[in-house]
């Protein structure tokens, strides 16, 4: 795949020029990535620490209620993200740490996907005290290693290679 | 308070920050802010929604456990915001906006303080699991002056 021509077909877009029209859109377009991202690794943290045994007193399925949330948030940096891409897809597209970031959120998807086919049906009905299975903490291990690398990488990204 | 804020600029550990050659060195400290706010904020919002009714199957006495890691993202942010504002004391010093995030940040921890004291530690509201109105208030204020201190935060890079 041409990355450069695809970034190239992105900048020539209606969306791109939109991004680009007032700088009002960006920076709020930052300010909802930063609350979502708050929603996504606050929740999502909450819910691995639980499955690792922390706050063990907590039923898993309770806690597993407040997951609609951090869909909003995933959503919302998946919008906003959208934005920054077709504003600046040269920046973003052979950036390395775009890509690490990318590569970060692909296992953190897979690795839900992981939970809701494998374990879902092993843990939500777990009550207070109750220990998760030794599968179910990996994933937990993974969530919170992949969210954190998409941070780290997410803010690195106007620093790792030239693009910016 | 001018001539202190260029005294701290110049200082080795600002100059250090800002002029590194290492590309490591700035943006490490951006990242390690942006993962401060994560935890802090994610988890009191994780606490917040919990007081006003989302996920009412929560115990409340479990949650307080969470405080001590809220502290340790305060204090990632406390350290890594003080370095990034050091490497910039002089003109972030003179922006408004740095002082209106500064307050939001303090009502922030404030609030944490209060719902700890008047919810976790209230063992009628403990016990059973219902949190009162008060507890209601301070959620609803505590997730309203983090959005605003994000919103402050980010509008630094642009003032």
């Amino acid at each position: 795949m041409d990355l450069n021509a695809l970034a190239g077909w992105m900048a020539a877009t209606p969306l791109s020029t939109w991004v680009n029209a007032y700088g009002w859109i960006w920076q709020t377009a930052e300010i909802v990535h930063f609350v979502g991202l708050a929603l996504v690794v606050g929740i999502a943290g909450v819910f691995d620490l639980r499955l690792l045994g922390f706050a063990r007193e907590i039923p898993v399925g309770a806690l597993n209620r407040l997951m609609p949330w951090a869909v909003v948030g995933l959503v919302l940096n998946i919008i906003t993200g959208v934005l920054f891409m077709f504003g600046a897809p040269s920046r973003y597209l052979t950036n390395p740490a775009f890509q690490l970031k990318i590569l970060f959120m692909i296992l953190a998807g897979l690795n839900v996907l992981a939970f809701t086919l494998v374990y879902s049906s092993r843990t939500l009905g777990l009550g207070a005290g109750q220990d998760t299975p030794s599968g179910a903490k990996v994933i937990a291990v993974t969530s919170l290693v992949s969210w954190f690398a998409v941070m780290y990488f997410g803010r690195m990204l106007p620093y790792l290679g030239d693009a910016f | 308070l001018l001539t202190l804020f260029d005294w701290l600029q110049n200082t080795a550990l600002a100059t250090w920050i800002s002029q590194s050659d290492s590309v490591w060195v700035y943006p490490s400290v951006l990242a390690a802010h942006t993962i401060g706010l994560g935890v802090l904020v994610g988890i009191s919002a994780v606490i917040d929604l919990r007081l006003l009714g989302f996920a009412p199957g929560v115990p409340l006495a479990p949650l307080e456990r969470y405080f001590p890691i809220m502290w340790v993202g305060f204090w990632i942010n406390a350290i890594s915001g003080f370095a990034l504002f050091a490497a910039a004391a002089s003109t972030k010093g003179v922006q408004w906006i740095f002082y209106v995030k500064l307050a939001l940040v303090f009502a922030g921890v404030i609030l944490l303080r209060l719902i700890r004291r008047s919810v976790f530690r209230n063992r009628a509201i403990v016990d059973v699991n219902v949190v009162s109105s008060d507890g209601r208030l301070l959620a609803a204020a505590s997730l309203a002056v983090w959005a605003g201190a994000i919103v402050a935060g980010r509008l630094m890079a642009y003032f």
